[in-house]
């Protein structure tokens, strides 16, 4: 059942161990829950625990708390600047100027998470290019996938 | 039996006149996620004035900010969120929370869960319920930007909470009410007194259930937005009467519950309610309930 969720995070050159018995799936969304929660949850829940994402046409959307929790661990990730950070939260691409380390994988068509100064993760994106070739400063490097910006544009859908 | 002549009229005699409130817009701080002193301390970097709210532990006005402290960096991940001053009173007079199983009975759109799963540090379990399947997705959204944990959502009428089969050591009962002029500039055009009983009923529904499935030595926490006596004070003295419940001592702002409510006299202890009236903070009401004995 954990399939799609271990090939995502597999894609960013880390595993994490998940206990099988506490994931629970309502539809196409996975949850974590806890041993505490276990017997609290009965089929026709909305959410609990730790959501991880869903499955949507074969294609995994990881939650943010995924993506957090596998930026506790080795999972690929850039650190870029301030600036950098805040235009990616609004849906824009990163750019090499804004980039202040890597961290993995510099390889196009990887996946690596964009994360700020204090390794607070802000989202997810691909490498575009071959990370250690770019020169120019105004090249993108990473193409956003999805960022914690959503939590807004989540907001302004429902209102 | 509207309009804002009646309903003024009304808080007069209840002891308060009216005036305009002086809303200023509130955060509090997500303590599993961050450090208070840290979050307050990068948006002051970022241009924000806060101020400290004297009567809770984790929250700030902000008392000036160029943009909207809804849509952050800092918001986004879940360190902070955006919740009215008064309405972070009622989940901080629950005691002991920790590795409790508590009912957060009337939960969308998740700003008291949150809150709750922070004072547990999400230990526990929380069971959040509510009707309406889109206001239950914006509670998701506020679980998973929070990173909240320890929390179940279901899509049930507080009033069937039974139906769960579970024994609440808390019960967090934030009403639906009819709420007050403060919150909404066209409150006294909207509301009337049939509206305000409607929803008095409804209450009195929720509380029947939540004392029911009441943990022995478990507290309700009832709370409204709501200035009117007959979704508060009238409501907790039929429920002493009614359902056998104690209102217990709380410490915290506002003003004691009335006792004497249009020529009404109703128990002494409903004193022990608090009642907060327009100001610094929207109306609120709340009080604190134990199973009588």
């Amino acid at each position: 059942m954990t399939k799609p969720i271990e090939t995502f995070v597999n894609r960013f050159n880390v595993s994490l161990q998940f206990d099988k018995n506490l994931i629970v799936k309502k539809q196409n969304r996975y949850f974590l829950i806890s041993e505490a929660l276990r017997k609290f949850v009965q089929r026709d829940f909305f959410y609990a625990g730790v959501y991880l994402g869903k499955v949507k046409e074969r294609v995994f959307f990881p939650s943010f708390i995924l993506l957090s929790m596998m930026a506790q661990g080795k999972a690929n990730r850039i650190v870029v600047n301030d600036k950098a950070g805040w235009l990616f939260v609004c849906g824009r691409d990163v750019f090499k100027r804004g980039i202040l380390s890597v961290i993995g994988s510099k390889k196009k068509d990887d996946y690596t998470l964009i994360v700020n100064q204090r390794s607070e993760c802000l989202g997810f994106g691909k490498i575009m290019h071959n990370i250690e070739e770019v020169k120019e400063r105004n090249k993108v490097v990473v193409r956003n996938i999805s960022d914690i910006g959503d939590f807004l544009r989540r907001e302004r859908h429902h209102e | 039996m509207s309009g804002k002549e009646f309903f003024v009229r009304r808080y007069q005699e209840l002891g308060w006149i009216y005036r305009e409130a002086e809303l200023k817009p509130a955060i509090r701080v997500n303590t599993v996620n961050a450090k208070r002193d840290d979050v307050a301390k990068r948006l002051e970097t970022q241009g924000v004035i806060l101020e400290k709210i004297p009567f809770v532990e984790n929250g700030f006005w902000v008392a000036k900010s160029e943009f909207s402290v809804g849509a952050t960096a800092e918001y986004l991940l879940g360190l902070y969120s955006v919740q009215e001053a008064a309405a972070q009173i009622p989940a901080a007079l629950f005691t002991d929370l920790k590795g409790k199983t508590v009912l957060d009975a009337c939960a969308a759109p998740g700003g008291k869960t949150v809150q709750l799963a922070d004072l547990m540090q999400n230990t526990g379990v929380i069971v959040a319920l509510d009707v309406d399947r889109r206001r239950l997705r914006a509670l998701s959204n506020q679980l998973e930007r929070c990173h909240v944990k320890n929390t179940v959502v279901y899509q049930v009428d507080a009033r069937k909470a039974g139906l769960l089969n579970v024994r609440f050591d808390r019960i967090l009962l934030d009403v639906p009410c009819s709420g007050n002029f403060a919150t909404d500039p066209r409150w006294f055009s909207r509301r009337t007194l049939e509206d305000v009983n409607r929803n008095a009923g409804l209450q009195r529904q929720i509380l029947t259930e939540a004392s029911k499935i009441l943990a022995d030595d478990g507290e309700i926490v009832y709370s409204t937005c709501s200035l009117e006596p007959e979704e508060n004070e009238l409501n907790i003295d039929w429920a002493i009467r009614t359902l056998k419940l104690e209102v217990e001592e709380v410490d915290c702002y506002g003003e004691k519950g009335l006792t004497n409510v249009f020529d009404r006299r109703l128990d002494s202890s409903v004193a022990k309610c608090r009642r907060i009236w327009p100001g610094p903070t929207q109306g609120f009401f709340v009080c604190k309930l134990r199973a009588g004995g």
